[in-house]
């Protein structure tokens, strides 16, 4: 540092500290990752970097300015919308009308039932058929959702992992039928197992199997469809759970490293399939932070790709699609979810994604409608056309900000890949339940932030809106698409040729034993009708079907509120609850259907059980009449059920019914929390639910409401 | 008692209230609970209770999950009270055994229940015992008793069951030096788990292991001590455990152990349980004559010795 800039900062600093009354030294903001940021940053923030290099272009080496040279001064990102609801007709409609208002790409989102690998028919699935995605039992359902919409000429997206053998087998074949073949088809499937495992949980099988799985897709479409994108490697739902951005920058580089090493066991070369792995990164509202992930990614994936001996430039470079954050979304206040998606937007652009898609405002309510639809779109349409953000490369480079927050998140993320490799890769660390533990905690310190008001929420925590607005919202009826559904199966089962499918679906378990890649028997049987759900389980009789174990912080949340006016009431009132009763209030708290996002389930436990509460969790993916067994067991006071994928108004029902089968006196209550519109409250509430809690609800205060409902019940008798 | 009718009638909803009772530290739920059990002692099934232990991270629960599997397929009724060790001291428990049991949580043959251990002796309770007497009026063959394995507690949990079973994993045998006489005194069987993938190997020079030092502890009378090599997660092995218990239990009966043994535990908690309420009885005492204090100042002062002011208020307490 030079005398003269020197003297210069020395002035700054004590006029800086003359106008904040602080050190210098302790004006620092902590953010999530454990960064300080400083509230200035110059030149000398530029030096000592071991991931960034300076000097750097885009399209070059280590690619931290973007994948190619010209980046969207020659085309802008991909606006793809992830999409689908309920039968392949209406998605397909959806999907049209979309692709006229100036969408380029298309991503389905399939439904629960789907993803775990069960036919709309079977009765584990009650209430989950065409809610959360569009249902696909047979080819015939995959060539409805892509009727007149030609595949040779659409780049799909396909965001599954569980069943993602019988699904890409379904997408290659409505392709040959359409008459395209499978060479020329476009797009991504996720294919992204270990993450499942971490926090979705839409797996279907135990890890082991399921790497193989992966590694037979990467192979089959690296020989056959040079086109397509063998795997998105995804730390979106890491960040959804409560990640935050070092752990899933850390967690989703690791998780890339293992499906290279699985493809290399195969005996592929590195360059004949690392150009098509993609990735795909949440954008949260932390905006510099973000940028500097997506640059941070690039950075570090060129290195890790060159430790693999990778030759080709393009094994080197990290592309990606990228989606504003849910999470962030607040069902208070419900429009200031448009401001924040458009920042988020802006960070996503910055940051360099080749992809993107943007939240619609209404889907921490319900799934999104045509309107909102719209405005999601047109918010990017808007970046791209009148911001002027595309016509430069990476304009953030040089900031030393910037810079230096890349170079920070860099190392912070490269110690903890280190570790997982030293642990033996991420399969490994998967298996011992550690990254989801991690994650876990991290989600727990993120809601003790918002609860404790030290994180502002505009609309939730703060500035409350004293007129919530109303929304409408898509409704599903999940009856009638199973229905739907139902009859188609029946037709096709009883038109096609029985035999033939069951000697492909014997071949599709023989394979299962021994290294035969699987994705070619798989097709066999789908072009013969066979169905997702049949297909998954001549797989199953081989692999089983996977359970999670499931491991729990406590502890985390309760150390955010040490002195804590509102915490202590809550605490002291069971206290008193103990005295009175002889034991602690006991709650079961529980996810029903195949809904896996157990985040909010999981801070809800933790949380309560810090303040006193004996908390049970029930597995995952229970049905009614398991938890009503459970909870009657147990004899609990409370019923938690955390609903995310709109199959409540089928199984809380059934939950009430199975209460009452087993004891027809039962005074145990209920109440529900997540993703619920305010047009299914009355049904709710018309079916003896106590409480429900949207998101952003303060866990404080709902703890304190079902102590005193628990209190209320009980004076009852 | 409309209750024990119930609970004899075999009525899910019905046990769970009386556990509930058994395990209250209400007064008046105490009242009620020991009636209850005066009640159903008179009408005894015939369960077999079957204690499990091990360190954490053996896989207890998912063997019990595979274990507790196989013996519904075989029609048997099987109920599980498992201490769950996973709460804290301040603040409420988070009880995720259940998560461990997915296939055995929903047969109507099973009844499943988790105790909050509340940081003592492993959780065992009186509270514990009287469930057991609870379930076994209500017609289940076999009781499981689940505890988390933290020293003094096996000894405890021990009291509570007609056998006894360690569960350990691959590796474990070179901690056979430190284990203490108490555990292999205690327990009938060891099971190595995780008989499986990359670690068989290590499983089966583990359970060598234990069988060549468990040789040297042999008790008089009664069987050697058995070592099982089992894969919860493959679900193998299980026919030989099945086989084992009935085998040590018909050996028991056959010479007398099983009912000497269930006098011996009686014994143990009728002591236990006199000494609690002696010990409670005398602490009230203390508090309430607040000699404690007077005398520490005095030694303090070095108006007398320290042994002195101890048998001074050691008389005055027990006077009546």
């Amino acid at each position: 540092m030079t005398n003269k800039s020197n003297n210069g900062f020395n002035t700054w600093q004590k006029s800086f500290e003359k106008e904040t009354k602080k050190n210098f030294s302790d004006a620092k903001s902590e953010t999530d990752e454990g960064i300080d940021i400083k509230p200035v940053y110059t030149k000398d923030d530029l030096e000592n970097f071991s991931f960034v290099e300076n000097n750097s272009l885009p399209g070059q080496w280590p690619y931290t300015r973007g994948p190619k040279a010209s980046m969207y001064t020659n085309r802008p990102w991909t606006i793809r919308q992830y999409a689908g609801f309920s039968t392949a007709e209406e998605s397909n409609e959806f999907y049209k009308k979309n692709l006229e208002s100036g969408q380029k790409g298309l991503s389905v989102a399939f439904d629960l039932p789907t993803h775990r690998g069960y036919d709309s028919d079977d009765d584990l699935v009650m209430g989950d058929v065409g809610k959360a995605g569009v249902a696909i039992d047979t080819v015939e359902d995959m060539k409805i959702l892509f009727n007149n919409i030609p595949l040779d000429q659409m780049s799909v997206s396909m965001t599954m992992n569980g069943a993602v053998l019988p699904v890409l087998a379904s997408f290659i074949v409505a392709g040959e039928e359409q008459g395209v073949d499978k060479s020329l088809l476009s797009g991504t499937i996720q294919n992204d197992i270990l993450k499942e495992f971490m926090v979705r949980n839409t797996y279907i099988y135990p890890p082991e199997p399921s790497m193989k799985i992966v590694a037979d897709i990467i192979e089959f479409t690296s020989k056959e469809m040079p086109k397509f994108n063998s795997i998105s490697i995804s730390g979106y739902h890491m960040q959804e759970a409560g990640a935050d951005n070092v752990l899933e920058l850390a967690y989703t580089l690791a998780d890339g490293m293992e499906y290279v090493r699985a493809a290399m066991s195969k005996g592929l070369d590195v360059d004949d399939f690392a150009p098509r792995l993609s990735f795909f990164f949440a954008i949260g509202t932390d905006f510099f932070m973000e940028i500097a992930k997506l640059r941070a990614a690039r950075t570090l994936w060129a290195k890790i790709m060159k430790n693999f001996g990778a030759e080709n430039e393009r094994s080197l470079i990290l592309r990606t699609h990228c989606q504003t954050s849910g999470v962030s979304l607040t069902e208070k206040d419900p429009y200031n979810n448009i401001i924040r998606t458009s920042y988020e937007a802006l960070s996503a652009i910055l940051g360099g994604t080749q992809s993107l898609h943007t939240n619609s405002f209404d889907e921490a309510i319900a799934l999104p409608t045509d309107e909102s639809a719209r405005i999601a779109r047109n918010t990017q349409l808007i970046l791209q056309n009148e911001t002027g953000v595309t016509k430069t490369v990476d304009p953030l480079a040089g900031s030393y900000f910037v810079e230096n927050l890349t170079e920070e998140l860099s190392k912070k993320a490269w110690d903890i890949i280190t570790e997982i490799e030293e642990l033996g890769g991420m399969t490994k660390a998967v298996k011992a339940g550690i990254p989801k533990l991690k994650i876990e905690e991290s989600a727990t310190k993120k809601q003790a932030k918002v609860d404790s008001g030290s994180r502002v929420v505009v609309g939730v925590n703060k500035y409350k809106n004293p007129k919530e607005p109303s929304v409408d919202v898509r409704v599903i009826d999940n009856n009638r698409v199973r229905d739907d559904q139902i009859k188609k199966i029946q037709v096709i089962k009883k038109s096609r040729d029985t035999k033939a499918v069951e000697k492909a679906l014997t071949n599709l378990t023989n394979a299962a034993k021994d290294e035969t890649n699987l994705l070619i028997p798989c097709i066999e049987a789908i072009k013969l009708r066979a169905t997702v759900g049949e297909v998954s389980k001549a797989l199953e009789q081989v692999y089983g079907r996977h359970f999670a174990k499931s491991l729990s912080v406590s502890g985390v949340y309760g150390k955010h509120f040490e002195g804590d006016e509102e915490f202590m009431k809550v605490e002291s009132k069971i206290k008193e609850f103990e005295n009175v009763n002889g034991r602690r209030p006991r709650v079961l708290v529980v996810k029903m259907g195949q809904d896996g996002h157990d985040r909010g389930a999981k801070i809800v436990a933790t949380s309560f059980a810090d303040m006193g509460f004996d908390v049970d969790m029930g597995p995952l993916f229970q049905s009614p009449k398991d938890v009503a067994k459970d909870a009657i067991e147990n004899d609990v006071h409370a019923i938690g059920v955390s609903t995310l994928a709109a199959g409540h108004k089928t199984l809380v029902p059934e939950l009430m019914k199975g209460l009452k089968e087993i004891d027809p006196k039962s005074k145990i209550i209920v109440f529900v929390g997540g993703i619920i519109p305010e047009q299914d409250y009355e049904f709710l509430y018309e079916n003896n639910v106590s409480a429900i809690f949207g998101p952003g609800s303060n866990i404080i205060e709902s703890a304190e409401k079902v102590i005193d409902l628990i209190s209320d019940n009980l004076s009852k008798e | 008692m409309e209750l024990v009718d119930k609970i004899i009638k075999g009525e899910r909803a019905a046990i769970a209230k009386a556990i509930t009772l058994v395990e209250s530290s209400k007064d008046t739920d105490q009242q009620i609970s020991r009636e209850l059990i005066s009640e159903l002692i008179k009408k005894p099934g015939k369960s077999i209770r079957v204690g499990f232990s091990g360190p954490p991270g053996v896989g207890k629960s998912t063997f019990i999950e595979s274990f507790g599997s196989y013996l519904v397929s075989q029609n048997y009724k099987l109920g599980i009270l498992a201490i769950d060790p996973s709460s804290q001291i301040t603040g409420g428990s988070i009880l995720g055994d259940k998560t461990r049991m997915v296939e055995i949580s929903k047969n109507p043959n099973t009844f499943i229940r988790s105790t909050p251990s509340r940081g003592t002796l492993g959780g065992i309770s009186m509270g514990t015992r009287e469930a057991s007497i609870i379930l076994d009026a209500a017609g289940y063959d076999f009781i499981f008793i689940e505890t988390v394995g933290v020293g003094q507690s096996e000894i405890v949990a021990s009291n509570l069951v007609d056998i006894f079973t360690l569960i350990v994993g691959p590796g474990s045998g070179d901690e056979l030096q430190g284990i203490k006489k108490g555990i292999t005194e205690y327990a009938d069987i060891f099971i190595v788990n995780k008989n499986d993938g990359e670690l068989k190997m290590e499983a089966s020079k583990t359970a060598a292991d234990y069988k060549s030092a468990l040789s040297y502890y042999k008790k008089l009378d009664e069987l050697e001590k058995q070592v099982l090599l089992v894969s919860a997660i493959e679900q193998t092995g299980m026919e030989e455990v099945i086989k084992t218990i009935n085998q040590i239990i018909d050996q028991n009966k056959l010479k007398g152990i099983f009912d000497k043994r269930r006098a011996d535990q009686l014994e143990y908690w009728i002591e236990e349980e006199v000494k609690n309420i002696i010990a409670s009885d005398i602490t009230k005492r203390l508090t309430s004559k607040g000699n404690i204090p007077k005398y520490s100042e005095k030694v303090m002062k070095n108006e007398m010795s320290m042994y002195e002011a101890v048998e001074t208020i050691t008389k005055d307490t027990l006077k009546q």
